[in-house]
């Protein structure tokens, strides 16, 4: 992955990030809320290799962890999703027929994302964070899980071709 | 799609996790760096956000509106039904309101102490990703608002100032699970702690073994040292529900906020409270000081029937 490519994901993600937090974040959606984000950065990870999956995991995390809103120590989600982002790399090679339909695309997307948010919770009870009830937390997660399925083939299209677009001659082979 | 680097992939892995973890041991030990980084966010995502506020709110509020259309129809027929039933009521009050505009007399005594506060509009919410329930607000330091404030609505405790810039500030919710706050029971004048929960509802657990609980008692915030970061006497919530289990020393209880987190567009933050706590104001201050009148009144007394001389009388008359 070159220094340009991070630079325009990073560019990417970022602007995912405002959308979430000035956007996403006002609208009262049933169950729980939607972490475009989370969605977005698993959906990119997934197109990448195993480096490139790493690199953008940990920048993607890093913005994630400068949200004003957040409680958890800098870094918590950098640490969840460069190793979600490991994961996803690694295992995507061999899920490569399911997620070229755009049902299990979009299931495996979902999946990632509700790992992320396991993950963080997990980690954020070993560091001693109040986390609220598990019943709630789990309502949480299903409904991140459910609304990231019903959107994500709205925005994997577009982030293929941003990919398309941006991957240089060299990278794509 | 390119697949490949399997050894220095693991090699990167390893040093991204262990960065990770250097973040994390820094933010734990206080490092203010990582702290500067979220206030710098903060500063550039308040406008942002204060601007999409203005044109998304609508939106906002259209799936939470579409949600509670049934539970709303049935409110107005009930509203409509108590309406009625308080109309005939407000004959009986006529006579009511007579002792208690005495009654408000009295009670404006303790309410001299009041609270300075500043305004603030809503404008934005928490991430659903982060699992914290905060509010973003439009006023700052620029305003007076300091860490660590009060923050109520008007119905009762809203929150706590988390983190304030120079035009917006961070609001730690009442319903986030780092949230406690002591409270009082206005019954009983027990004491216990109120936590949140993540969700609509809270958990109260009492300090005092002795104490009991009963549905639908009122709880207020019991104030901290120095007013800061909770003032006392503001309405927190209303007990729900009352574990009976006898697995626990003191009793527990699920409290309903007064306030609609969910759906709070304006708040007050507390910026200064008074110099003494209006439960303390049993004498009122400065003491009201007896100054006293001569006025000389021509009155007539008919002691002799030949001469009427006029003599001074004195009143007196308290004055504060």
């Amino acid at each position: 992955m070159s220094p340009v490519r991070i630079a325009l994901n990073a560019s990417l993600l970022f602007i995912a990030f405002i959308i979430q937090e000035s956007v996403i974040s006002r609208m009262h959606l049933p169950i729980t809320g939607f972490s475009l984000y989370l969605a977005i950065i698993v959906s990119m990870v997934l197109l990448e290799n195993r480096i490139g999956a790493v690199i953008l995991g940990f920048v993607g995390g890093i913005i994630l962890d400068l949200s004003p809103s957040s409680q958890s120590p800098f870094g918590q989600w950098a640490l969840v999703l460069t190793l979600v982002a490991y994961l996803i790399a690694v295992n995507s090679e061999s899920v490569d027929e399911i997620i070229s339909r755009p049902v299990g695309l979009g299931l495996f997307v979902a999946a990632g994302t509700a790992l992320s948010l396991a993950l963080y919770l997990i980690l954020g009870a070993l560091l001693g964070e109040s986390n609220g009830y598990f019943g709630r937390d789990a309502i949480v997660i299903a409904g991140n899980f459910f609304w990231t399925m019903l959107f994500a083939p709205f925005f994997m299209p577009i982030l293929i071709v941003i990919r398309d677009v941006t991957v240089g001659a060299r990278e794509r082979i | 799609m390119a697949r490949g680097g399997g050894n220095r992939s693991r090699l990167l892995l390893v040093i991204l996790l262990v960065t990770s973890l250097f973040f994390i041991t820094l933010d734990l030990r206080g490092v203010s760096v990582t702290k500067g980084s979220r206030s710098v966010t903060q500063s550039f995502l308040a406008p942002i956000q204060k601007g999409v506020s203005d044109l998304f709110s609508p939106v906002g509020r259209f799936f939470s509106d579409v949600k509670n259309f049934p539970s709303e129809k049935n409110k107005v027929e009930a509203l409509a039904s108590q309406n009625a039933r308080l109309k005939s009521q407000v004959l009986v009050n006529k006579d009511i309101q007579g002792q208690l505009n005495q009654l408000k007399g009295v009670l404006d005594l303790a309410g001299r102490g009041g609270y300075r506060v500043v305004a603030a509009r809503v404008i934005g919410h928490g991430s659903s990703s982060t699992f914290s329930q905060t509010l973003t607000i439009d006023a700052g330091s620029a305003d007076g608002v300091r860490v660590d404030k009060t923050v109520i609505s008007e119905h009762g405790l809203v929150g706590v100032v988390k983190s304030v810039d120079a035009h917006s500030a961070i609001v730690l919710l009442l319903s986030d699970p780092a949230f406690k706050v002591g409270v009082r029971i206005a019954r009983s004048q027990s004491i216990g702690v109120l936590s949140g929960t993540g969700g609509n509802s809270f958990a109260l657990q009492l300090l005092d073994p002795a104490g009991n609980i009963v549905v639908g008692d009122t709880l207020f915030s019991n104030g901290s040292d120095s007013n800061t970061p909770f003032i006392p006497g503001v309405p927190v919530g209303v007990v729900t529900a009352v574990d009976h289990s006898s697995s626990t020393l003191t009793q527990t209880a699920t409290v309903k906020s007064y306030s609609d987190l969910a759906n709070v567009g304006v708040v007050s933050v507390v910026i200064s409270a008074p110099a003494t706590a209006p439960r303390t104001m049993i004498n009122p201050s400065p003491r009201p000081t007896v100054t006293v009148y001569v006025t000389p009144t021509p009155t007539p007394t008919p002691t002799d029937s030949l001469s009427a001389s006029p003599t001074p009388s004195v009143s007196k008359k308290a004055t504060k």
